[in-house]
């Protein structure tokens, strides 16, 4: 049948191009608008229909935007705190999910429940007695607080055992404990570089989830030198008179390094390690 | 020795560095006065610092700004734990009746404060709202939100209803509404959820809040929230609602299309559409007492000093200067259009001035009436449960086609299940 | 050269010891913050609480949170609509982001990174952005979608609406909407898990298996679906819990009102209005408990039907 054959082969493929690209069109939209946004005056941004190319009222926004908060200065500190957090995270969180995925101990299943159990607690109820913590620590106003308590994420520990006991075949650790090799050195040597896939996702949700973090700032920051991007973003934001140009103007700089981040880890993630692991 | 040698020996030289130090460190790590606030007073209060810094040369104004929801968290955690307190704090109304109940703030008609000494300055409303049940005076007013119906004469004129005719009664407000509707396409008002707020919060008796009485009864059932639910639904079957909710983009559109004919708020709300949300119809809008005679307020700010404050006497002087000066009170109503407290500066020179917005209008002084005859409201800490039951309720009769006295059966029960706990 | 390490003075890690050691790190960050807060929140549930008064001012009610909790009309109307936002928004993603994945894996080579990349964007928008964005294009006069379901009308009369639909005003279009934003803002998060999980399977499988005449079809069902198990299963159980926990995006687009006659309102944001709106956060952690058991529960539930033969993986 040669009309069959042709809607297999030439017409589903171009379908699927179609429908695959007009959906990174609408995933694309709302991310091209904020970028717009930021270029308009506030009056401009409340039109309908908004308006759909950039203007020329950035340098406007910029002003109003560093004169409103010390925007530079609250971009370091999400800098410093994600990357801080995104380091630990990583180390931590593989340690756990290889204990979890090629041991037996005990204590196993319990331990599992507990890192389970904590994914489950909304945030938003134990700010009263996190600041409490914080407080006793004498960690108020300071960027530690916000990257050492989530460092051994319950969904970090989870990913990576996934991952683990997916892609890493358990006659391999063995094979490597026959040869000698220290424990910790089977980690580090052997585990940690089959997991670049992993590591590059979790680094990437990690680093995003910091950066977007506006709660534990929020319990912890009194000071507004001290803020980071979100709660900074926030402040700006009045019941009645925000500036959204200068709103959108900081939100679409905040998002920048998100994405520089997305490309560089895309290339580990997508182009990362195919197998040969077996080998 | 190159060198000649030095006056003083080794001694005194540590000495010496010892008492520089001291000295520079003095100067460099002024004290800190910390003031929570969220925008626009947070800029007001910043615009201050120059002022304080006059009359207090050793203390820097450290003004912490958070965004409204998040500043009001943030308080409530601080109180929760009654640590890191602010040496000022400042709060919305709303919040000022609930931590008002509580104790965390300090009572300012105590010594060495005194505040009850001056409460003829201020306006009357604005300072009940400040006093607790107890007869405590929690807070300081600094800005009041007089209740005003902005209108567009233009809309008004094309289909023939006079001021007179809209503001008569609520009856004559809807009907008004009707005919704008027939013959200009545009809706009264945004949400007729609009038309329920303001008539549940007239013609209260003494003793009476909002939705409870101060002896615990629960007030929905009643022909108050009756003509209002009623009021309000006659609003939505004639369609001359447009479900369009305040601070929306759907909102600020209407505005500017000349969709949406009239709107109750506080008074600052024409300072804001002349700034950003509609500049471009300006001239066309008038400023009106709310209709039948009614009077409310939407918002206020006070400045309040938390019990565990750090440094009461300066954060007392912070907020005398604030809301006692008639100067720093007039700033701040010339640029964040923050309206006065302050008594005096209602009979300043400002208030005469016509506003270009309002084609002219010299609706100050609308506003200075509005404020003199409001009354406080007592507030009753389950008041934001009620309001979330009342409007789910007028929700289902607006939208559903609920009959009224059910919907009101209905909301009564609920909240006294509530009021039992 | 230097003897092996084997002298009994020397202790080493043993496979015994250092799952203990590899653990350390989150045991002493759990105790330390974690247990607290837990501790602190289960207490609480059982007080009546109103923050702002101190903590001293804590009374104890025994059951009675729960039992208002469980005779609670909002509460059970939250539930149903968390339950509905849960699956309406959950299944849909991972039905779109497994096949996503397998297409952009194979299909493209040098366009892959920016596919990805465009279905990865609204996971790192802002919220504020997204709130603005939404409600400008949920907009029933002027928003963008209806004006495209409008022009979609004069093309095809049937299944498109009449007249502009009130997304965000009417409580049956609420859900629809939540439901749209959040599948949009986490499939594409979905789709690189699948993708990173994708990269693990081995290319000599499928070249067998062609080899042996299986087609694309057949591959997918038996060699792809397999081996992604133990992802697929990360994946739905974090959508699961997310779902149950879904707070933010309904959040932003009701304005934390929960939308006409709450139909938008979730779990999590009643939770979230009685602690910080109607100040009790006695109930509201009562009810944060109760959302524990059910998303508990359901976790459960597919952990067992993901692994009918047991296993650590």
């Amino acid at each position: 049948m040669k009309t069959s054959r042709f809607f297999k082969d030439r017409l589903s493929p171009i379908a699927a191009y179609l429908l695959v690209g007009l959906g990174a069109v609408v995933m694309l939209a709302p991310f091209y608008f904020m970028f717009v946004f930021a270029t308009h005056s506030r009056t401009e941004i409340f039109n309908l229909p908004p308006p759909l190319l950039p203007g020329n009222d950035w340098a406007f926004n910029l002003a109003i935007l560093t004169d409103k908060i010390p925007f530079w200065k609250s971009l370091g500190w999400s800098l410093y705190v994600a990357l801080a957090s995104t380091a630990l995270t990583l180390v931590f969180c593989s340690m756990g999910g290889y204990a979890f995925a090629m041991f037996e101990f005990k204590f196993k299943k319990s331990l599992f429940l507990l890192v389970m159990g904590t994914m489950l607690i909304p945030s938003f109820l134990s700010m009263i007695p996190t600041f409490m913590v914080m407080d006793a620590l004498g960690w108020i106003d300071q960027p530690r607080a916000l990257y050492i308590p989530g460092a051994a994420s319950a969904f970090g520990i989870f990913l990576m055992r996934q991952f683990i006991s997916a892609s890493i075949p358990k006659d391999l650790i063995e094979a490597a404990r026959m040869d000698g090799c220290s424990e910790l050195g089977i980690y580090a040597r052997i585990v940690l570089p089959l997991l670049q896939p992993a590591l590059g996702t979790l680094g990437l949700i990690t680093f995003i989830a910091s950066w977007n973090n506006f709660i534990g700032p929020l319990i912890v920051m009194r000071s507004p030198e001290m803020y980071t991007l979100p709660l900074a973003l926030r402040s700006m934001q009045s019941p009645v008179n925000t500036e959204w140009g200068a709103l959108m103007t900081g939100s679409a700089i905040a998002t920048l390094p998100l994405l520089v981040l997305f490309v560089l880890s895309s290339r580990r993630l997508i182009d990362g390690l195919t197998t040969g692991a077996v080998k | 020795m190159p060198l000649a040698p030095l006056p003083i020996g080794p001694q005194g030289l540590r000495a010496l560095s010892a008492a520089i130090g001291l000295l520079i460190s003095s100067l460099v790590q002024a004290e800190n006065l910390t003031i929570a606030a969220y925008p626009a007073v947070d800029s007001i209060a910043k615009s201050a610092a120059a002022e304080w810094k006059k009359k207090h040369p050793g203390f820097e104004l450290k003004i912490v700004s958070r965004s409204f929801p998040d500043h009001h968290t943030a308080m409530t955690t601080a109180l929760s734990t009654s640590s890191n307190l602010p040496d000022v704090m400042v709060l919305e109304v709303g919040y000022v009746a609930r931590f008002a109940e509580n104790g965390g703030l300090q009572d300012l008609s105590q010594a060495p404060f005194n505040i009850k000494a001056q409460q003829a300055l201020f306006v009357p409303y604005a300072f009940k709202q400040a006093t607790a049940r107890s007869g405590a005076v929690v807070a300081v007013p600094t800005d009041i939100g007089p209740g005003t119906l902005l209108y567009r004469t233009d809309l008004l004129k094309k289909a023939g209803i006079t001021e007179a005719q809209l503001t008569s009664s609520w009856e004559g407000y809807v009907q008004s509404g009707a005919q704008i509707k027939a013959k200009t396409g545009a809706y009264l008002m945004p949400h007729a959820r609009d038309m329920k707020d303001i008539i549940i919060r007239s013609n209260l008796q003494a003793g009476e809040g909002l939705y409870i009485d101060n002896k615990g009864k629960v007030l929905i059932n009643t022909p108050r929230f009756e003509r209002a639910f009623e009021l309000a639904r006659q609003v939505r079957a004639q369609k001359l609602d447009g479900k369009i909710n305040a601070w929306t983009t759907e909102w600020t559109e209407g505005f500017k299309r000349g969709q949406i004919a009239t709107q109750m708020s506080g008074a600052w709300l024409a300072g804001h559409m002349n700034n950003w949300i509609a500049p471009q119809t300006k001239g066309l809008w008038r400023a009106a007492q709310l209709p039948e005679r009614s009077w409310a307020s939407w918002g206020g700010s006070f400045y309040a000093i938390p019990k565990g404050s750090p440094n009461k006497a300066l954060a007392w002087e912070f907020i005398q200067m604030m809301t006692l000066q008639a100067d720093m009170q007039l700033q701040a109503f010339k640029t964040e259009d923050a309206f006065p407290a302050l008594l005096e500066v209602h009979k300043d020179a400002f208030l005469d001035q016509p506003i270009e917005f309002l084609g002219g209008q010299k609706a100050r002084l609308l506003w200075r009436e509005a404020a003199q005859k409001t009354a406080a409201i007592d507030v009753h800490k389950l008041d934001p449960i009620a309001e979330e039951i009342v409007n789910t309720e007028l929700d289902k009769v607006l939208d559903q086609g609920k009959d009224i006295r059910a919907a009101l059966q209905d909301a009564q029960a609920l909240l006294e299940r509530r009021a039992r706990r | 050269m230097k003897t092996p390490s084997t002298s009994p003075h020397r202790w080493r890690l043993t496979a015994d010891t250092v799952p203990y050691v590899l653990l350390a790190p989150f045991v002493i960050l759990f105790l330390v913050f974690g247990l607290f807060p837990l501790g602190f929140s289960l207490f609480l549930a059982f007080q009546s609480w109103e923050p702002s008064a101190g903590l001293n001012t804590m009374k104890f009610v025994g059951w009675e949170n729960f039992a208002f909790a469980l005779e609670d009309e909002w509460f059970w109307k939250s539930l149903r609509n968390t339950a509905w936002l849960a699956l309406v928004s959950g299944v849909p993603q991972h039905l779109v982001s497994i096949p996503l994945a397998c297409f952009i894996h194979n299909a493209f080579k040098r366009w892959r990174n920016a596919v990805i990349g465009a279905y990865f964007l609204p996971y790192i928008t802002s919220t504020v952005a997204i709130a603005m964005m939404f409600s400008s294009l949920f907009s029933t006069d002027y928003g963008l979608i209806n004006q495209g379901l409008m022009a979609l009308q004069a093309w095809l009369p049937w299944g498109t609406p009449q007249a502009p639909t009130d997304w965000l005003g009417q409580a049956e279009n609420i859900k629809p909407a939540i439901a749209f934003v959040v599948f949009w803002r986490y499939v594409g998060f979905n789709t690189v898990l699948y993708l990173a999980a994708l990269q693990t399977i081995p290319k000599d499988l499928y070249e067998a298996a062609t080899m042996d005449g299986a087609n694309a079809w057949k591959q997918f069902f038996y060699i792809t679906l397999p081996s992604l198990k133990p992802m697929i299963f990360f994946g739905i159980t974090l959508t699961i819990i997310g779902g149950l926990q879904l707070f933010e995006e309904p959040f932003i687009l009701t304005g934390g009102r929960g939308g006409t006659d709450q139909a938008g309102m979730t779990t999590a944001m009643y939770m979230y209005r009685t602690a910080f709106e109607f100040n009790d956060f006695g109930t509201a952690s009562a009810l944060s408990w109760l959302l524990f058991v059910v998303v508990a529960l359901l976790t459960w539930i597919t952990n067992r039907a993901f692994k009918p033969r047991g296993g650590g993986a």
